[in-house]
C-alpha cells in the first residue's frame, strides 16, 4: 500500500468520463459512485436508472509512470421509473446507492437502490463459446438428424469479450418511504436497507422477506421531529450498524441485543455551539452520509457544513472536526432559497484511513489530512485536462481583501456541486462526480 | 420591522417549497419536508417575538441580517407528515369524505374560526371555471404565482395586526391570504371574493389530478 497523506501527494488528472457540453441532460446527473473491493471496478450509477461499470486496465509494464486507466466495462438499466398506482405517485428510477459484494467467484455482484427496489446485479464475462455441435448449425438453426453421420464433441473456442449484466435478485415492496442507504454486511449473506423511518434487514438469497429492525415512526406522525439519514453496518462486527439522524445524531445498535434495534447501545452526539445557532442551524446539523473507517475504530459524518470524525469509544463529542466551507454560514439564506442548503455531500475514508475527502460547490472538492491536519481543496475540471497535470490547490476568499488566484464567495457556481466522491481502497485514486461528468485522478507517481 | 418582514419571506418562500415539492417526481419527501416544517415553524416565531417585541419599544430589536436571526427553542414539528400521510402507509380519506376543518388537536395553531362546510360541488365549479388550470399547473399559472407569492408580503402586513394575545393567528390569515389569492387566480379575476373553501379544510389524498388550490391548501393546512 502506498503512504497516505493528502498533503504529501501531488494530485493528477487521469481521466474524464462523460458528455462534454455543458446542457446537462437530467438522465445522466450521477447519483452514485462505488470502487469495488479490490478497486479494479469503479461503478457510476445515474438519474437515469443506469449502471455504468469501469475496468481498471492492467497495468503496462513498459509505461510505468501511470497505473491503468479505467474504461466502461459494462452498462445496463438497472431500474425502471415505476408507477404506484395505490399512492397515485411515480417511483424514480434514480440509483440512490450501489454496493459491491465481495468477489467469491468469476462473476461481480452488486447491489443497485432506487427509491423503493433493491436488486442483485450479476456482471459476468463471456470470452468463449461453444462450437461443433451435433444438432445446430453454427448460426444456430437445427440440422436434419438424418444428416448427422458422424458425431463430435463441442469445443470451446475463444471470442469477443462480452460482460453481461442479469438481475438475480429484486428486493421489493418492503420499504413505504424513500430507501436512501443499502449496506452490505461482514458476514457477506445479510444486508441492510434503511428508508427514511425504518432499517430493513435482508438476507442476499431470500427475497420475500426482511426484518425490520429499526422502526422510528411515531404513532401519531404529527409527533415526527427526526428521520433516518444514513446507515451502515460495521466493517468488522456482523452485530453492529449504525443510524445517522436529521438532527444531527448517530445511533450504533446491537442487533444482539433485541430484535427490534429501536433502543440504541450508544448516541453520538455533540451539543450544539450556541454561538453558531441561527435560523437555519436545525437543518444544516442534518447529517448526510455516516461512513466507517476501514479500520472499523471510527466513524465520520458529514452535515452540511462539516466532516466530523467520531471514535467509538466516546459518545459526547467527536474527535476531530474539519469544517468543509465555513464560509457559507453567513449565505444559509440565500441557500436556503435556491435549495442548496438541502444538498446531501458525501465523504470518504481513504484506504488507510489517514485522509478524508468530501464534495463542495464549484466543483470543489477537499481533503483533510488526519495526521498533518493539513487540508486541500482541488478543482474537477475540464480546463486541467491533460493527463499527469498537477491539480493545483485552490482557494475561497471569505471575506477582506481577494488575493490573486482566490475566489470570491460570490462568485461561486452553486449549480456545480460535487455530492459523490470514492477514493480506491488500496491505492490514491479517487472518482469524483461533478454534476454529469465523472473524474478521475491519481497521484503523481515518479 | 426588518425582522418581520424578513421572517414573512421566509414562511412564504417555505410554503411555495413545500407546494412545488409536491409536484416533483417520486412524491413527497419526508426529510424535505421535515426540514421545510423546522424552517417555517422558525420563522413563525420569529415573526411573532419579534410582533411582541415591536409593541415593547423599549426593548431593541433583533439586527435586520437574516444570518443573525435567532431561533427560539423550537416546538415539536406538527404534521409535517399530514401530508406525509397521504403518501405513507394509510391512504387519506377522499376529499368528499372529509369536508370538516381539522379538529383543534390536529392543527393547535388556528385559532381562528372557520366557515360552514363547503360541499365538494361548489368547489369543483369554482375550479371549472379556470379550466384545467388546476389540474396541471402551466408555467403561466407558476410565473402567475410567484408574481402572488411575491406581492403577498404587503398584503400580508398589511392584515396581520392581531394583539399579541392572538399570536397565532398570523398562521390562518397568511393562509386565508394565500388562498385568496389562488381562487382569483383559477377564477381569472383579481381580487375574488372567498369563495372557495377555507385554508384549514380537507387534506385529500395525494393524487395528481388535485387541483392546485386543494395541494395549496393541503400544504399550508399542515403546517
Amino acid at each position: 500500500m502506498r503512504a497516505g497523506g493528502g498533503n504529501d501527494i501531488q494530485w493528477c488528472f487521469s481521466q474524464v468520463k462523460g458528455a462534454v457540453d455543458d446542457d446537462v441532460a437530467e438522465a445522466d446527473i450521477i447519483s452514485t459512485v462505488e470502487f469495488n473491493h479490490s478497486g479494479e471496478l469503479l461503478a457510476t450509477g445515474d438519474k437515469g436508472g443506469r449502471v455504468v461499470i469501469f475496468q481498471q486496465e492492467q497495468e503496462n509494464k513498459i509505461q510505468s509512470h501511470s497505473r491503468g486507466e479505467y474504461n466502461v466495462y459494462s452498462t445496463f438499466q438497472s431500474h425502471e421509473p415505476e408507477f404506484d398506482y395505490l399512492k397515485s405517485l411515480e417511483i424514480e428510477e434514480k440509483i440512490n446507492k450501489i454496493r459491491w459484494l465481495p468477489q467469491k467467484n468469476a462473476a461481480q455482484f452488486l447491489l443497485s437502490t432506487n427509491d423503493k427496489t433493491i436488486k442483485l446485479w450479476k456482471i459476468s464475462e463471456r470470452d468463449k463459446r461453444p462450437e461443433g455441435y451435433n444438432l445446430k448449425e453454427e448460426d444456430g438453426r437445427y440440422r436434419d438428424p438424418t444428416t448427422v453421420t458422424t458425431l463430435r464433441v463441442p469445443v470451446f473456442r475463444p471470442m469477443d469479450l462480452m460482460v453481461e449484466a442479469s438481475p438475480r435478485r429484486i428486493f421489493a415492496n418492503a420499504h413505504t418511504y424513500h430507501i436512501n442507504s443499502i449496506s452490505i454486511n461482514s458476514d457477506y449473506e445479510t444486508y441492510l436497507s434503511a428508508d427514511d423511518l425504518r432499517i430493513n434487514l435482508w438476507h442476499l438469497e431470500i427475497t420475500d422477506r426482511s426484518f425490520n429492525i429499526v422502526d422510528i415512526k411515531p404513532a401519531n406522525m404529527e409527533e415526527l421531529t427526526e428521520v433516518i439519514t444514513a446507515a451502515e453496518f460495521h466493517p468488522n462486527s456482523c452485530n453492529t450498524f449504525v443510524y445517522s439522524s436529521s438532527k444531527g445524531t448517530i445511533r450504533l445498535c446491537d442487533m444482539r441485543a433485541s430484535a427490534l434495534c429501536d433502543r440504541h447501545s450508544k448516541l453520538f452526539e455533540e451539543p450544539e455551539d450556541p454561538s453558531n445557532r441561527s435560523f437555519f442551524s436545525e437543518i444544516i446539523s442534518s447529517i448526510s452520509d455516516v461512513k466507517f473507517s476501514h479500520s472499523g475504530r471510527y466513524m465520520m459524518t458529514r452535515d452540511y457544513l462539516s466532516v466530523k470524525i467520531w471514535d467509538l469509544n466516546m459518545e459526547n463529542r467527536p474527535v476531530e472536526t474539519y469544517q468543509v466551507h465555513e464560509y457559507l454560514r453567513s449565505k444559509l439564506c440565500s441557500l436556503y432559497e435556491n435549495d442548496c442548503i438541502f444538498d446531501k455531500f458525501e465523504c470518504c475514508w481513504n484506504g488507510s484511513d489517514s485522509v478524508v475527502m468530501t464534495g463542495s460547490y464549484n466543483n470543489f472538492f477537499r481533503m483533510f489530512d488526519r495526521n498533518t491536519k493539513r487540508d486541500i481543496t482541488l478543482e474537477a475540471s475540464r480546463e486541467n485536462n491533460k493527463p499527469r497535470t498537477v491539480l493545483k490547490p485552490r482557494k475561497v476568499c471569505a471575506s477582506g481583501k481577494r488575493k490573486k488566484d482566490e475566489i470570491s464567495v460570490d462568485s461561486l457556481d452553486f449549480n456545480k456541486k460535487i455530492l459523490h466522491t470514492a477514493w480506491h481502497p488500496k491505492e490514491n485514486i479517487i472518482a469524483v462526480a461533478t454534476t454529469n461528468n465523472l473524474y478521475i485522478f491519481q497521484d503523481k507517481v515518479n | 420591522m426588518e425582522v418581520q418582514k424578513e421572517a414573512q419571506r421566509i414562511m412564504t418562500l417555505s410554503v411555495w417549497k413545500m407546494y412545488h415539492s409536491r409536484m416533483q417526481r417520486g412524491g413527497l419527501r419526508l426529510h424535505r419536508s421535515l426540514q421545510l416544517s423546522l424552517v417555517m415553524r422558525s420563522a413563525r416565531e420569529l415573526y411573532l417575538s419579534a410582533k411582541v417585541e415591536a409593541l415593547e419599544p423599549e426593548v431593541s430589536l433583533p439586527p435586520a441580517c437574516p444570518s443573525d436571526l435567532r431561533l427560539h427553542p423550537p416546538r415539536e414539528v406538527e404534521s409535517t407528515v399530514e401530508t406525509a400521510t397521504a403518501d405513507g402507509e394509510q391512504p387519506s380519506p377522499e376529499p368528499m369524505d372529509t369536508q370538516e376543518a381539522p379538529t383543534a388537536e390536529e392543527i393547535p395553531a388556528y385559532s381562528a374560526p372557520r366557515p360552514a362546510k363547503v360541499s365538494r360541488k361548489r368547489r369543483s365549479s369554482s375550479l371549472r371555471d379556470g379550466g384545467d388550470a388546476g389540474l396541471v399547473p402551466s408555467k403561466k399559472a407558476r410565473l402567475e404565482e410567484k408574481e402572488e407569492e411575491e406581492g403577498l408580503s404587503s398584503e400580508v402586513a398589511d392584515r396581520l395586526q392581531p394583539p399579541p394575545a392572538q399570536a397565532e393567528g398570523a398562521f390562518p390569515n397568511l393562509a386565508r391570504v394565500l388562498q385568496r389569492r389562488f381562487s382569483g387566480l383559477l377564477n381569472c379575476s383579481p381580487a375574488a371574493p372567498p369563495t372557495a373553501p377555507p385554508a384549514c379544510e380537507a387534506k385529500p389524498a395525494c393524487r395528481p389530478a388535485d387541483s392546485m388550490l386543494n395541494v395549496l391548501v393541503r400544504t399550508v393546512v399542515a403546517f
